[in-house]
């Protein structure tokens, strides 16, 4: 098992928002947690990434219990993670951005392969490697950021609503790319409000609801699941 | 191909950036053939050191957030570190002029109050601001602005304690006849400032510009949970960023020795001044900084030489109104806040 989390407790000051929110990922799965706004879903998120000190519970990633370490700690573990905002440095360059990227890289060398690798998926950042990252539009800043998770060649990619703020077509567009990456035998984690296409192109999911997770198993299950299509689905 | 550059040249020169600047250098050629070169001499020695200070202050600001008003201190603490290692090798020199300490001797001063004042600023950090960042998150820049007022009456009083009152200032670094440029006559000490300015600023601006770190630093002040995210480790870089800004500003004071000997409200002066250039230029911009403290020093200069020296400080002070008033971003100013431009 490459992920597992064990009845965690997060949130923000006195606010609790997970309760008792269990999940494991293996490696190479596609797995995704939906779920209604403010269910927790970028919570977990946040709290695996190591943005948010769990309460309780534990987060054991690669057989190493990492719960509680810092951001930039459990990037080094190999987690990398693909914020809502995007979080990018908008008053670098594409380049830029992309080498911080693969900060906890030292070797110039690998860190090149990785560029190439990332502008081989994303041709489009290619082009526009010297415009400021500010300056893009919301997909292709969208690009970037996962292009940017991708740079420190992790061994778990964590997306947050990529979706979020896109026209349908780039909507499409970074679909398409995060199963571009999947072929590439890369472990994704991705949070979705887009309940229907996140079913349709998952392997496996997770339901929360108010901060618990209420359904689990296989996406085409969960699809089909009478709760779900009422709730989310609105038939 | 030359009319493509001339376009872009002009277009530059109609932006805030662009126009500034050339006035400043129009005005700067225009007053020395009107009153003699000099003044453009020490427009550019005192942009040079005001450069160090301003490039320091807006580091602070732009990464840390913080709005420093103890930054003079750290140029005070420079200036007493290099009168303390100067003042032996001084008899030194007197006893033997011909040895090769003669030469670097204040090369060795000034880097002796840049490591002091990296060392000061790491103690700042670790006594001060590391605990309220710990503490507080809400309302972070006024708790650390009254923070940084605190820290510098503090060391003020602290000199005055432990060094006392007087003036504490050398004869000169370097002795020699003054450096001759173009009928100017500018003392080696003067010189010497301004290149040792120039070497720093450079060095600092590549550091910056293209090292793995400096542009964590940079991610750090653009986004810092993008920085998080990339794995940049934010406790290491922010000790660097205030050892750096504080080395910046001790460099400065070290190597004015000569013309503001030590004493406990010495940083003051040269404070409000890179004050006035960060407000001018724009929060958190290098080069802006750099180009800014040209602007201030020929102010200074400027409002020194036709309106009377007690009138160097109304003057700016007056500009900054009206900039905050119709660009409150600074010439070169980054509408996105708090972002380190290169």
């Amino acid at each position: 098992m490459l992920l597992e989390v064990k009845n965690l407790d997060a949130g923000y000051g006195y606010l609790q928002i997970l309760r008792s929110v269990s999940l494991n990922i293996d490696k190479g799965e596609y797995v995704c947690i939906v779920g209604p706004n403010g269910a927790g879903k970028s919570t977990t998120m946040k709290t695996i990434a190591g943005l948010i000190s769990p309460m309780g519970g534990g987060i054991i990633f690669n057989g190493e219990d990492i719960t509680g370490l810092s951001a930039s700690q459990i990037t080094k573990k190999g987690i990398s993670f693909v914020s809502e905002e995007m979080n990018l440095f908008v008053n670098m360059s594409v380049r830029e951005n992309l080498y911080m990227g693969a900060y906890i890289i030292k070797d110039k060398k690998i860190q090149n392969e990785r560029l190439d690798f990332v502008f081989s998926l994303f041709p489009r950042l290619a082009e526009r490697k010297d415009q400021l990252a500010g300056t893009m539009s919301g997909g292709e800043r969208k690009m970037l950021a996962i292009g940017r998770g991708m740079m420190s060649d992790p061994k778990l990619l964590l997306v947050d609503e990529p979706s979020f703020g896109l026209a349908p077509q780039l909507v499409a567009n970074v679909f398409e790319s995060l199963d571009v990456l999947k072929d590439q035998g890369v472990t994704i984690m991705l949070v979705e409000q887009n309940v229907t296409k996140t079913l349709a192109v998952t392997d496996r999911g997770y339901i929360l609801e108010n901060g618990k997770i209420g359904l689990q198993g296989a996406s085409c299950d969960l699809a089909d699941d009478p709760h779900v299509r009422k709730v989310f689905l609105g038939v | 191909m030359s009319n493509n550059i001339v376009s872009k040249f002009l277009n530059w020169m109609k932006s805030a950036a662009g126009f500034s600047i050339t006035a400043t250098i129009v005005i700067a050629v225009l007053a020395s053939i009107a009153s003699g070169p000099y003044l453009l001499v020490n427009t550019i020695v005192t942009g040079g050191m005001l450069a160090l200070v301003a490039t320091g202050l807006t580091l602070m600001l732009g990464v840390l957030n913080i709005a420093m008003f103890a930054h003079g201190e750290f140029f005070m603490i420079g200036s007493l570190t290099a009168y303390y290692v100067f003042t032996p090798i001084s008899n030194y020199i007197g006893e033997n002029p011909e040895s090769f300490i003669a030469v670097i001797g204040p090369l060795i001063a000034m880097a002796g109050a840049a490591i002091v004042g990296a060392i000061s600023g790491i103690v700042a950090e670790k006594l001060v601001f590391g605990p309220l960042r710990k503490r507080s998150t809400d309302n972070w820049v006024m708790n650390s602005f009254l923070l940084t007022v605190g820290l510098s009456m503090l060391l003020i009083n602290l000199h005055q304690l432990i060094f006392g009152a007087d003036f504490k200032g050398i004869v000169g670094y370097w002795t020699g006849m003054p450096v001759s440029i173009a009928d100017v006559f500018i003392s080696r000490d003067r010189a010497m400032a301004f290149v040792i300015a120039v070497i720093v600023v450079s060095l600092f601006w590549f550091f910056m510009t293209y090292t793995r770190t400096g542009m964590a630093i940079r991610a750090v002040s653009q986004d810092i949970t993008g920085a998080q995210i990339v794995g940049i480790d934010i406790e290491k870089i922010v000790l660097l960023t205030i050892s750096l800004a504080c080395a910046l500003s001790a460099v400065a004071g070290g190597s004015l020795l000569f013309m503001y000997p030590s004493y406990p409200t010495v940083g003051l002066e040269p404070l409000y001044l890179a004050w006035f250039v960060v407000i001018l230029s724009g929060l958190g911009n290098i080069l802006g900084a750099v180009a800014g403290a040209f602007m201030v020093a020929l102010l200074k200069v400027i409002t020194v030489e036709y309106i009377g020296a007690g009138w160097d400080f109304v003057v700016p002070s007056a500009l900054i109104m009206l900039i905050l008033i119709f660009k409150p971003s600074g010439i070169f100013g980054s509408d996105v806040r708090g972002a380190l431009d290169k």
